[in-house]
Protein backbone atom coordinates (compact mmCIF):
# COMPACT_ATOMS: atom_id res chain seq x y z
CA UNK A 1 0.00 0.00 0.00
CA UNK A 2 2.77 2.43 0.90
CA UNK A 3 4.61 1.37 -2.20
CA UNK A 4 1.56 2.18 -4.29
CA UNK A 5 1.30 5.58 -2.66
CA UNK A 6 4.89 6.32 -3.53
CA UNK A 7 4.52 5.05 -7.08
CA UNK A 8 1.40 7.03 -7.94
CA UNK A 9 3.15 10.39 -8.59
CA UNK A 10 5.73 8.62 -10.81
CA UNK A 11 2.98 6.84 -12.67
CA UNK A 12 1.15 10.13 -13.07
CA UNK A 13 4.22 11.92 -14.44
CA UNK A 14 4.98 9.16 -16.94
CA UNK A 15 1.34 8.98 -18.04
CA UNK A 16 1.38 12.72 -18.60
CA UNK A 17 4.49 12.37 -20.77
CA UNK A 18 2.85 9.54 -22.66
CA UNK A 19 -0.23 11.68 -23.19
CA UNK A 20 1.90 14.47 -24.67
CA UNK A 21 3.61 11.96 -26.94
CA UNK A 22 0.41 10.27 -28.10
CA UNK A 23 -1.88 13.28 -28.45
CA UNK A 24 -0.60 14.66 -31.79
CA UNK A 25 -0.99 11.26 -33.46
CA UNK A 26 -4.42 10.72 -32.00
CA UNK A 27 -5.60 14.15 -33.08
CA UNK A 28 -4.16 13.71 -36.58
CA UNK A 29 -5.92 10.36 -36.88
CA UNK A 30 -9.20 11.99 -35.81
CA UNK A 31 -8.67 14.80 -38.30
CA UNK A 32 -8.19 12.30 -41.11
CA UNK A 33 -11.70 11.01 -40.35
CA UNK A 34 -13.34 14.44 -40.39
CA UNK A 35 -15.06 16.33 -43.17
CA UNK A 36 -13.84 19.77 -44.15
CA UNK A 37 -16.61 21.44 -42.16
CA UNK A 38 -15.72 19.52 -39.01
CA UNK A 39 -12.04 20.43 -39.37
CA UNK A 40 -12.94 24.10 -39.44
CA UNK A 41 -14.42 23.82 -35.96
CA UNK A 42 -11.24 23.32 -33.98
CA UNK A 43 -12.75 21.54 -30.99
CA UNK A 44 -15.27 19.43 -32.87
CA UNK A 45 -15.58 15.97 -31.35
CA UNK A 46 -19.23 15.47 -32.34
CA UNK A 47 -18.57 14.69 -35.99
CA UNK A 48 -19.64 11.80 -38.17
CA UNK A 49 -16.51 9.88 -39.20
CA UNK A 50 -15.89 9.67 -42.92
CA UNK A 51 -13.42 7.68 -44.99
CA UNK A 52 -13.46 10.20 -47.85
CA UNK A 53 -9.98 11.51 -47.01
CA UNK A 54 -8.55 8.02 -46.88
CA UNK A 55 -10.17 7.07 -50.16
CA UNK A 56 -8.78 10.21 -51.78
CA UNK A 57 -5.27 9.60 -50.49
CA UNK A 58 -5.16 5.89 -51.29
CA UNK A 59 -6.84 5.92 -54.69
CA UNK A 60 -6.71 9.41 -56.15
CA UNK A 61 -3.34 10.83 -55.05
CA UNK A 62 0.30 10.16 -55.69
CA UNK A 63 0.86 8.96 -52.13
CA UNK A 64 0.90 5.21 -53.00
CA UNK A 65 3.48 5.87 -55.72
CA UNK A 66 5.51 7.98 -53.31
CA UNK A 67 5.35 5.26 -50.67
CA UNK A 68 6.66 2.81 -53.22
CA UNK A 69 9.47 5.22 -54.08
CA UNK A 70 10.38 5.63 -50.42
CA UNK A 71 10.34 1.88 -49.94
CA UNK A 72 12.60 1.33 -52.96
CA UNK A 73 15.02 4.07 -51.98
CA UNK A 74 15.20 2.75 -48.42
CA UNK A 75 15.77 -0.85 -49.47
CA UNK A 76 18.41 0.04 -52.07
CA UNK A 77 20.25 2.40 -49.71
CA UNK A 78 20.27 -0.07 -46.86
CA UNK A 79 21.35 -3.02 -49.02
CA UNK A 80 24.25 -1.05 -50.46
CA UNK A 81 25.21 0.33 -47.05
CA UNK A 82 25.32 -3.13 -45.48
CA UNK A 83 27.08 -4.70 -48.46
CA UNK A 84 29.86 -2.10 -48.42
CA UNK A 85 29.82 -1.25 -44.71
CA UNK A 86 29.88 -4.74 -43.17
CA UNK A 87 33.26 -5.91 -44.59
CA UNK A 88 34.84 -2.56 -43.73
CA UNK A 89 33.40 -2.62 -40.21
CA UNK A 90 34.84 -6.13 -39.81
CA UNK A 91 38.25 -4.86 -40.92
CA UNK A 92 38.03 -2.01 -38.39
CA UNK A 93 36.90 -4.31 -35.62
CA UNK A 94 39.36 -7.19 -36.14
CA UNK A 95 42.44 -5.64 -37.69
CA UNK A 96 42.12 -2.03 -36.53
CA UNK A 97 42.80 -0.80 -40.06
CA UNK A 98 43.68 2.87 -40.20
CA UNK A 99 43.66 3.21 -36.43
CA UNK A 100 41.07 5.16 -34.49
CA UNK A 101 41.66 8.18 -36.76
CA UNK A 102 39.97 6.57 -39.76
CA UNK A 103 37.19 5.22 -37.56
CA UNK A 104 36.35 8.65 -36.26
CA UNK A 105 36.63 10.14 -39.74
CA UNK A 106 33.83 7.75 -40.71
CA UNK A 107 31.79 8.98 -37.76
CA UNK A 108 32.51 12.61 -38.64
CA UNK A 109 31.23 11.99 -42.17
CA UNK A 110 27.88 11.07 -40.68
CA UNK A 111 27.76 14.40 -38.82
CA UNK A 112 28.14 16.54 -41.96
CA UNK A 113 25.11 18.81 -42.37
CA UNK A 114 23.27 17.95 -45.60
CA UNK A 115 23.47 21.62 -46.57
CA UNK A 116 27.17 21.14 -47.27
CA UNK A 117 26.60 18.31 -49.74
CA UNK A 118 23.43 19.28 -51.51
CA UNK A 119 24.96 21.81 -53.92
CA UNK A 120 27.61 19.48 -55.38
CA UNK A 121 25.27 16.47 -55.35
CA UNK A 122 22.66 18.49 -57.21
CA UNK A 123 25.19 19.60 -59.83
CA UNK A 124 26.63 16.10 -60.23
CA UNK A 125 23.19 14.54 -60.64
CA UNK A 126 22.30 17.27 -63.09
CA UNK A 127 25.31 16.58 -65.29
CA UNK A 128 24.74 12.81 -65.07
CA UNK A 129 21.08 13.44 -65.97
CA UNK A 130 20.04 11.58 -62.84
CA UNK A 131 17.85 14.33 -61.36
CA UNK A 132 14.30 13.10 -60.81
CA UNK A 133 15.53 9.52 -60.45
CA UNK A 134 15.60 7.26 -57.42
CA UNK A 135 19.35 6.74 -57.84
CA UNK A 136 20.06 10.37 -57.04
CA UNK A 137 18.27 10.00 -53.71
CA UNK A 138 19.95 6.67 -52.99
CA UNK A 139 23.38 8.25 -53.50
CA UNK A 140 22.46 11.20 -51.29
CA UNK A 141 21.11 8.94 -48.53
CA UNK A 142 24.22 6.78 -48.67
CA UNK A 143 26.29 9.83 -47.66
CA UNK A 144 24.94 9.54 -44.12
CA UNK A 145 23.60 6.00 -43.91
CA UNK A 146 26.80 4.26 -45.07
CA UNK A 147 29.02 5.90 -42.40
CA UNK A 148 26.33 5.27 -39.79
CA UNK A 149 25.92 1.60 -40.73
CA UNK A 150 29.70 1.09 -40.67
CA UNK A 151 29.96 2.73 -37.27
CA UNK A 152 27.10 0.65 -35.84
CA UNK A 153 28.50 -2.62 -37.21
CA UNK A 154 31.98 -2.06 -35.73
CA UNK A 155 30.34 -2.31 -32.31
CA UNK A 156 28.41 -5.45 -33.18
CA UNK A 157 31.54 -7.15 -34.59
CA UNK A 158 33.49 -6.19 -31.46
CA UNK A 159 31.02 -8.23 -29.43
CA UNK A 160 31.69 -11.47 -31.36
CA UNK A 161 34.41 -13.52 -29.66
CA UNK A 162 37.49 -14.02 -31.82
CA UNK A 163 37.76 -17.73 -31.02
CA UNK A 164 34.88 -18.38 -33.39
CA UNK A 165 36.66 -17.43 -36.58
CA UNK A 166 40.02 -18.68 -35.32
CA UNK A 167 38.42 -22.09 -34.83
CA UNK A 168 36.88 -21.87 -38.30
CA UNK A 169 40.27 -21.10 -39.83
CA UNK A 170 41.89 -24.00 -37.98
CA UNK A 171 39.15 -26.15 -39.52
CA UNK A 172 40.33 -25.05 -42.96
CA UNK A 173 38.25 -21.98 -43.77
CA UNK A 174 39.90 -19.07 -45.57
CA UNK A 175 39.65 -15.72 -43.73
CA UNK A 176 36.91 -14.68 -46.13
CA UNK A 177 34.91 -17.86 -45.50
CA UNK A 178 35.34 -17.43 -41.79
CA UNK A 179 33.95 -13.90 -42.16
CA UNK A 180 30.82 -14.63 -44.11
CA UNK A 181 30.08 -18.15 -42.90
CA UNK A 182 30.81 -17.74 -39.21
CA UNK A 183 31.05 -14.12 -38.08
CA UNK A 184 28.37 -12.54 -40.26
CA UNK A 185 25.60 -14.95 -39.19
CA UNK A 186 26.69 -14.31 -35.60
CA UNK A 187 25.70 -10.66 -35.79
CA UNK A 188 22.40 -11.19 -37.57
CA UNK A 189 20.38 -9.19 -34.99
CA UNK A 190 22.90 -6.36 -35.24
CA UNK A 191 22.69 -6.40 -39.03
CA UNK A 192 18.90 -6.36 -38.91
CA UNK A 193 18.81 -3.50 -36.40
CA UNK A 194 21.36 -1.48 -38.35
CA UNK A 195 19.49 -2.05 -41.59
CA UNK A 196 16.16 -1.15 -40.07
CA UNK A 197 17.52 2.02 -38.48
CA UNK A 198 19.13 3.01 -41.78
CA UNK A 199 15.77 2.44 -43.43
CA UNK A 200 14.08 4.70 -40.88
CA UNK A 201 16.57 7.49 -41.62
CA UNK A 202 16.11 7.12 -45.36
CA UNK A 203 12.32 7.02 -45.09
CA UNK A 204 12.32 10.18 -42.95
CA UNK A 205 14.59 12.35 -45.10
CA UNK A 206 13.01 15.40 -46.67
CA UNK A 207 15.95 17.68 -47.50
CA UNK A 208 17.72 15.63 -50.16
CA UNK A 209 14.55 14.15 -51.58
CA UNK A 210 12.97 17.58 -51.99
CA UNK A 211 15.82 18.86 -54.13
CA UNK A 212 16.82 15.74 -56.06
CA UNK A 213 13.44 14.27 -56.98
CA UNK A 214 10.75 15.40 -59.38
CA UNK A 215 7.23 14.34 -60.21
CA UNK A 216 7.99 10.66 -60.81
CA UNK A 217 10.58 10.03 -58.15
CA UNK A 218 9.15 12.04 -55.23
CA UNK A 219 9.37 10.17 -51.94
CA UNK A 220 6.73 10.09 -49.22
CA UNK A 221 8.00 13.06 -47.14
CA UNK A 222 7.97 15.21 -50.29
CA UNK A 223 4.42 14.09 -50.98
CA UNK A 224 3.29 14.77 -47.42
CA UNK A 225 4.86 18.24 -47.48
CA UNK A 226 3.02 18.97 -50.73
CA UNK A 227 -0.40 18.94 -49.09
CA UNK A 228 0.00 22.21 -47.27
CA UNK A 229 0.21 24.30 -50.43
CA UNK A 230 -3.56 24.17 -50.76
CA UNK A 231 -4.01 25.37 -47.20
CA UNK A 232 -7.04 24.21 -45.21
CA UNK A 233 -8.60 22.52 -48.21
CA UNK A 234 -6.30 19.51 -47.97
CA UNK A 235 -6.09 19.22 -44.20
CA UNK A 236 -7.97 15.92 -43.90
CA UNK A 237 -6.00 14.27 -46.67
CA UNK A 238 -2.73 15.52 -45.30
CA UNK A 239 -3.59 13.94 -41.96
CA UNK A 240 -4.23 10.60 -43.64
CA UNK A 241 -0.90 10.86 -45.49
CA UNK A 242 0.90 11.73 -42.23
CA UNK A 243 -0.54 8.63 -40.58
CA UNK A 244 0.67 6.52 -43.52
CA UNK A 245 4.19 7.95 -43.17
CA UNK A 246 4.32 7.58 -39.40
CA UNK A 247 2.83 4.15 -38.67
CA UNK A 248 5.60 2.03 -40.24
CA UNK A 249 8.18 4.02 -38.27
CA UNK A 250 6.34 3.43 -35.00
CA UNK A 251 6.55 -0.30 -35.61
CA UNK A 252 10.17 -0.12 -36.68
CA UNK A 253 11.03 1.73 -33.48
CA UNK A 254 9.97 -1.21 -31.30
CA UNK A 255 12.41 -3.51 -33.09
CA UNK A 256 15.33 -1.10 -33.24
CA UNK A 257 15.25 0.41 -29.73
CA UNK A 258 16.94 -2.51 -28.00
CA UNK A 259 20.02 -2.38 -30.23
CA UNK A 260 20.30 1.35 -30.76
CA UNK A 261 22.49 2.18 -27.79
CA UNK A 262 25.05 -0.46 -28.68
CA UNK A 263 24.99 0.82 -32.26
CA UNK A 264 25.59 4.44 -31.32
CA UNK A 265 28.41 3.41 -29.01
CA UNK A 266 29.82 1.65 -32.08
CA UNK A 267 33.56 1.78 -32.45
CA UNK A 268 34.12 4.12 -29.51
CA UNK A 269 33.53 1.68 -26.71
CA UNK A 270 36.18 -1.01 -26.27
CA UNK A 271 38.10 0.82 -29.04
CA UNK B 1 50.05 -16.03 -44.33
CA UNK B 2 50.84 -12.64 -42.84
CA UNK B 3 51.01 -11.00 -46.21
CA UNK B 4 47.71 -12.52 -47.35
CA UNK B 5 46.10 -11.33 -44.14
CA UNK B 6 47.41 -7.84 -44.88
CA UNK B 7 45.86 -7.98 -48.33
CA UNK B 8 42.65 -9.41 -46.90
CA UNK B 9 41.98 -6.57 -44.52
CA UNK B 10 42.53 -3.93 -47.18
CA UNK B 11 40.30 -5.78 -49.60
CA UNK B 12 37.56 -5.63 -46.97
CA UNK B 13 38.05 -1.90 -46.59
CA UNK B 14 38.45 -0.97 -50.24
CA UNK B 15 34.75 -0.82 -51.30
CA UNK B 16 33.96 1.54 -48.43
CA UNK B 17 36.82 3.88 -49.29
CA UNK B 18 35.85 3.87 -52.94
CA UNK B 19 32.19 4.69 -52.27
CA UNK B 20 33.10 7.35 -49.69
CA UNK B 21 35.46 8.96 -52.18
CA UNK B 22 32.71 9.01 -54.81
CA UNK B 23 29.79 10.25 -52.75
CA UNK B 24 31.58 12.35 -50.10
CA UNK B 25 35.14 13.15 -51.14
CA UNK B 26 34.47 14.25 -54.68
CA UNK B 27 31.34 16.31 -53.86
CA UNK B 28 33.15 18.10 -51.03
CA UNK B 29 36.08 18.98 -53.29
CA UNK B 30 33.69 20.03 -56.04
CA UNK B 31 31.77 22.18 -53.58
CA UNK B 32 34.97 23.95 -52.57
CA UNK B 33 35.73 24.66 -56.22
CA UNK B 34 32.21 26.04 -56.69
CA UNK B 35 32.63 28.22 -53.60
CA UNK B 36 35.52 30.01 -55.29
CA UNK B 37 33.29 30.99 -58.20
CA UNK B 38 30.39 33.33 -58.74
CA UNK B 39 28.30 30.32 -59.71
CA UNK B 40 24.64 30.83 -60.48
CA UNK B 41 22.25 28.08 -61.46
CA UNK B 42 20.62 30.46 -63.93
CA UNK B 43 23.91 31.24 -65.67
CA UNK B 44 26.24 28.28 -65.21
CA UNK B 45 28.13 29.06 -68.43
CA UNK B 46 29.14 32.48 -67.09
CA UNK B 47 30.60 31.16 -63.84
CA UNK B 48 33.44 33.45 -62.90
CA UNK B 49 36.46 32.90 -60.63
CA UNK B 50 36.30 35.11 -57.55
CA UNK B 51 38.69 33.35 -55.19
CA UNK B 52 37.92 33.77 -51.51
CA UNK B 53 35.82 36.87 -52.09
CA UNK B 54 32.53 35.17 -51.16
CA UNK B 55 34.01 33.95 -47.88
CA UNK B 56 35.04 37.48 -46.95
CA UNK B 57 31.61 38.80 -47.86
CA UNK B 58 29.89 36.16 -45.75
CA UNK B 59 32.13 36.69 -42.74
CA UNK B 60 32.27 40.48 -42.92
CA UNK B 61 28.96 41.77 -44.13
CA UNK B 62 26.32 39.12 -44.66
CA UNK B 63 23.73 40.01 -42.02
CA UNK B 64 21.31 37.28 -43.13
CA UNK B 65 23.95 34.59 -42.69
CA UNK B 66 24.85 35.70 -39.19
CA UNK B 67 21.20 36.08 -38.32
CA UNK B 68 20.60 32.50 -39.45
CA UNK B 69 23.59 31.28 -37.46
CA UNK B 70 22.39 33.15 -34.39
CA UNK B 71 18.87 31.72 -34.76
CA UNK B 72 20.33 28.23 -35.08
CA UNK B 73 22.48 28.65 -31.97
CA UNK B 74 19.46 29.89 -29.98
CA UNK B 75 17.36 27.03 -31.33
CA UNK B 76 20.03 24.46 -30.46
CA UNK B 77 20.68 25.93 -27.02
CA UNK B 78 17.02 26.07 -25.98
CA UNK B 79 16.09 22.71 -27.50
CA UNK B 80 19.07 20.70 -26.27
CA UNK B 81 18.99 22.34 -22.83
CA UNK B 82 15.34 21.42 -22.29
CA UNK B 83 15.89 17.96 -23.76
CA UNK B 84 18.70 17.30 -21.31
CA UNK B 85 16.69 18.41 -18.27
CA UNK B 86 13.54 16.60 -19.27
CA UNK B 87 15.44 13.57 -20.55
CA UNK B 88 17.43 13.20 -17.34
CA UNK B 89 14.28 13.41 -15.25
CA UNK B 90 12.44 10.81 -17.35
CA UNK B 91 15.51 8.55 -17.45
CA UNK B 92 15.74 8.62 -13.65
CA UNK B 93 12.03 7.74 -13.35
CA UNK B 94 12.38 4.90 -15.86
CA UNK B 95 15.54 3.63 -14.17
CA UNK B 96 13.82 3.02 -10.82
CA UNK B 97 13.18 -0.67 -10.48
CA UNK B 98 9.91 -0.10 -8.63
CA UNK B 99 8.30 2.06 -11.33
CA UNK B 100 5.07 0.49 -12.55
CA UNK B 101 4.72 -0.48 -16.23
CA UNK B 102 8.41 0.40 -16.65
CA UNK B 103 9.04 -1.50 -19.89
CA UNK B 104 5.84 -0.31 -21.47
CA UNK B 105 6.66 3.34 -20.77
CA UNK B 106 10.20 2.84 -21.99
CA UNK B 107 9.27 1.67 -25.44
CA UNK B 108 6.26 3.96 -25.83
CA UNK B 109 8.07 7.13 -24.82
CA UNK B 110 10.92 6.51 -27.26
CA UNK B 111 8.67 6.46 -30.33
CA UNK B 112 8.81 10.17 -31.38
CA UNK B 113 12.50 10.05 -32.33
CA UNK B 114 11.76 7.56 -35.10
CA UNK B 115 8.97 9.51 -36.70
CA UNK B 116 9.25 11.46 -39.97
CA UNK B 117 10.21 15.04 -38.98
CA UNK B 118 8.23 16.71 -41.76
CA UNK B 119 5.13 14.87 -40.51
CA UNK B 120 5.87 16.07 -36.98
CA UNK B 121 6.27 19.64 -38.21
CA UNK B 122 3.00 19.55 -40.13
CA UNK B 123 1.12 17.97 -37.22
CA UNK B 124 2.22 20.76 -34.91
CA UNK B 125 1.56 23.44 -37.50
CA UNK B 126 -2.01 22.21 -37.53
CA UNK B 127 -2.33 21.65 -33.76
CA UNK B 128 -1.00 25.15 -32.98
CA UNK B 129 -2.69 27.00 -35.85
CA UNK B 130 -4.51 30.02 -34.41
CA UNK B 131 -7.74 29.38 -36.34
CA UNK B 132 -7.90 25.60 -36.83
CA UNK B 133 -5.67 24.37 -34.05
CA UNK B 134 -6.90 22.51 -31.00
CA UNK B 135 -4.23 23.86 -28.63
CA UNK B 136 -5.04 27.58 -29.07
CA UNK B 137 -8.75 26.71 -28.91
CA UNK B 138 -8.33 24.94 -25.58
CA UNK B 139 -6.12 27.72 -24.21
CA UNK B 140 -8.67 30.30 -25.31
CA UNK B 141 -11.28 28.51 -23.26
CA UNK B 142 -9.07 29.25 -20.25
CA UNK B 143 -8.64 32.85 -21.37
CA UNK B 144 -5.05 32.39 -22.53
CA UNK B 145 -4.15 33.86 -25.91
CA UNK B 146 -0.81 32.73 -27.36
CA UNK B 147 0.31 33.33 -30.93
CA UNK B 148 2.71 30.41 -31.33
CA UNK B 149 4.08 31.57 -34.66
CA UNK B 150 4.52 35.30 -34.08
CA UNK B 151 7.91 36.85 -34.80
CA UNK B 152 8.74 36.68 -31.10
CA UNK B 153 7.56 33.15 -30.38
CA UNK B 154 8.08 31.18 -33.58
CA UNK B 155 11.71 30.18 -33.00
CA UNK B 156 10.93 29.00 -29.46
CA UNK B 157 7.90 27.08 -30.73
CA UNK B 158 10.14 25.28 -33.22
CA UNK B 159 12.55 24.48 -30.38
CA UNK B 160 9.65 23.02 -28.36
CA UNK B 161 8.71 20.80 -31.29
CA UNK B 162 12.31 19.60 -31.36
CA UNK B 163 12.01 18.86 -27.64
CA UNK B 164 8.89 16.80 -28.32
CA UNK B 165 10.65 14.75 -30.96
CA UNK B 166 14.16 14.40 -29.54
CA UNK B 167 13.90 14.18 -25.74
CA UNK B 168 13.46 10.41 -26.28
CA UNK B 169 16.99 10.27 -27.67
CA UNK B 170 18.34 11.77 -24.44
CA UNK B 171 16.25 9.32 -22.42
CA UNK B 172 17.63 6.42 -24.44
CA UNK B 173 21.30 7.33 -23.97
CA UNK B 174 20.98 8.48 -20.35
CA UNK B 175 19.09 5.32 -19.38
CA UNK B 176 21.84 3.24 -20.89
CA UNK B 177 24.36 5.34 -18.99
CA UNK B 178 22.49 4.89 -15.72
CA UNK B 179 22.30 1.16 -16.25
CA UNK B 180 26.04 0.86 -16.80
CA UNK B 181 26.89 2.54 -13.47
CA UNK B 182 28.32 0.22 -10.79
CA UNK B 183 25.96 -0.53 -7.89
CA UNK B 184 28.35 -0.57 -4.92
CA UNK B 185 28.71 3.23 -4.45
CA UNK B 186 24.94 3.58 -4.37
CA UNK B 187 24.58 0.83 -1.80
CA UNK B 188 27.29 2.43 0.30
CA UNK B 189 25.52 5.79 0.09
CA UNK B 190 22.30 4.15 1.24
CA UNK B 191 24.06 2.57 4.21
CA UNK B 192 25.51 5.97 5.09
CA UNK B 193 22.02 7.43 5.05
CA UNK B 194 22.44 9.81 2.12
CA UNK B 195 19.21 11.42 0.90
CA UNK B 196 18.15 10.72 -2.68
CA UNK B 197 18.95 14.32 -3.62
CA UNK B 198 22.45 14.00 -2.18
CA UNK B 199 22.97 10.73 -3.99
CA UNK B 200 21.88 12.33 -7.23
CA UNK B 201 24.19 15.38 -6.88
CA UNK B 202 27.27 13.68 -5.52
CA UNK B 203 27.11 10.24 -7.15
CA UNK B 204 24.77 9.91 -10.12
CA UNK B 205 25.53 13.21 -11.81
CA UNK B 206 29.36 13.05 -11.67
CA UNK B 207 29.41 9.40 -12.73
CA UNK B 208 27.00 10.08 -15.57
CA UNK B 209 28.98 13.06 -16.84
CA UNK B 210 30.68 11.36 -19.83
CA UNK B 211 27.33 9.99 -21.06
CA UNK B 212 25.72 13.40 -20.65
CA UNK B 213 28.55 15.04 -22.59
CA UNK B 214 28.29 12.58 -25.46
CA UNK B 215 24.50 12.76 -25.59
CA UNK B 216 24.47 16.56 -25.56
CA UNK B 217 27.05 16.90 -28.32
CA UNK B 218 25.40 14.30 -30.57
CA UNK B 219 22.07 16.09 -30.09
CA UNK B 220 23.67 19.49 -30.77
CA UNK B 221 25.21 18.28 -34.02
CA UNK B 222 21.88 16.88 -35.08
CA UNK B 223 19.88 19.93 -34.03
CA UNK B 224 22.21 22.09 -36.12
CA UNK B 225 20.71 20.41 -39.17
CA UNK B 226 17.18 21.59 -38.35
CA UNK B 227 15.29 22.11 -41.56
CA UNK B 228 12.03 20.14 -41.68
CA UNK B 229 10.19 22.11 -38.99
CA UNK B 230 11.18 25.39 -40.64
CA UNK B 231 10.13 24.13 -44.04
CA UNK B 232 6.87 22.70 -42.73
CA UNK B 233 5.82 25.65 -40.64
CA UNK B 234 7.43 29.05 -41.09
CA UNK B 235 9.70 28.95 -44.15
CA UNK B 236 12.05 31.20 -42.20
CA UNK B 237 9.46 33.80 -41.28
CA UNK B 238 7.98 35.98 -39.97
CA UNK B 239 10.69 38.17 -41.49
CA UNK B 240 13.85 36.17 -40.96
CA UNK B 241 13.04 35.30 -37.36
CA UNK B 242 13.14 31.50 -37.82
CA UNK B 243 15.64 31.26 -40.63
CA UNK B 244 18.09 28.57 -39.55
CA UNK B 245 21.45 27.94 -41.15
CA UNK B 246 20.42 24.86 -43.09
CA UNK B 247 17.31 26.64 -44.35
CA UNK B 248 19.31 29.74 -45.24
CA UNK B 249 21.78 27.76 -47.36
CA UNK B 250 18.85 26.04 -49.05
CA UNK B 251 17.24 29.42 -49.79
CA UNK B 252 20.38 31.07 -51.16
CA UNK B 253 21.29 28.04 -53.25
CA UNK B 254 17.98 26.80 -54.53
CA UNK B 255 15.52 29.67 -54.31
CA UNK B 256 17.98 32.41 -55.34
CA UNK B 257 20.16 30.02 -57.40
CA UNK B 258 23.42 31.46 -55.95
CA UNK B 259 25.24 28.13 -55.68
CA UNK B 260 28.71 29.63 -55.25
CA UNK B 261 27.65 31.67 -52.25
CA UNK B 262 25.74 28.71 -50.78
CA UNK B 263 28.85 26.53 -51.09
CA UNK B 264 31.02 29.10 -49.36
CA UNK B 265 28.46 29.26 -46.53
CA UNK B 266 28.48 25.52 -46.20
CA UNK B 267 32.25 25.57 -45.70
CA UNK B 268 31.91 28.16 -42.96
CA UNK B 269 29.29 25.85 -41.42
CA UNK B 270 31.68 22.89 -41.64
CA UNK B 271 34.21 24.88 -39.63
CA UNK B 272 31.62 25.46 -36.90
CA UNK B 273 30.56 21.82 -36.90
CA UNK B 274 34.17 20.66 -36.79
CA UNK B 275 34.68 22.28 -33.41
CA UNK B 276 31.67 20.37 -32.07
CA UNK B 277 32.85 17.09 -33.60
CA UNK B 278 36.28 17.39 -32.01
CA UNK B 279 34.61 17.97 -28.66
CA UNK B 280 32.52 14.84 -29.24
CA UNK B 281 35.59 12.71 -29.93
CA UNK B 282 37.21 13.75 -26.69
CA UNK B 283 34.00 13.06 -24.77
CA UNK B 284 33.57 9.63 -26.36
CA UNK B 285 37.19 8.72 -25.85
CA UNK B 286 37.09 9.67 -22.21
CA UNK B 287 33.98 7.56 -21.83
CA UNK B 288 35.58 4.53 -23.46
CA UNK B 289 38.59 4.95 -21.14
CA UNK B 290 36.29 5.16 -18.14
CA UNK B 291 34.56 1.93 -19.13
CA UNK B 292 37.70 -0.05 -19.60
Amino acid sequence: MRRLQRELPVLFALSLALGLVAFPYAWTLLTSLKTEAAINRALALDFTPTLLNWRAVLFESNIPLQMRNSLLVGLLTVSLALLVGAPAAYAFSRFGVGGSGLRFAILAAQMLPPATLIVPLFLIMYSLQLLDSLWAVVAAHLTFILPLATWFLIGFFDDVPRDLEEQAMVDGCTPWQAFYKVVLPGIRPGLAATGLFGFVLSWNDLFYALLLTGKNSATLPVGVAGFWTFRGIEMGRMSAAIILAVVPMVFASFFVQKYLVRGIGGGAIKG
Amino acid sequence: MLRSLFAFKYRLLFPLLLVIALILGYPLAYSFWVSLHDYRLTAIAQARWVGLEQYFTILAQNASFWNALRNTVIFVGVAVGLELGLGLWLALLLHRKTTLFRNFFRSALLVPMFVTPIAVGLMFRFLLNSQLGVVPAVLRAFGIEVDWFSARNALLTLALIDVWQWTPFMVLLLLAGLESLPEEPFEAAKVDGASSLQTFWHLTLPMLRPTIMAAVIIRMLDAFKVYEYVYAITRGGPGESTETIQYHIYRVGFLYFRLGEASAMSYVLIAVILVLVIMLFYALRRESLAQR
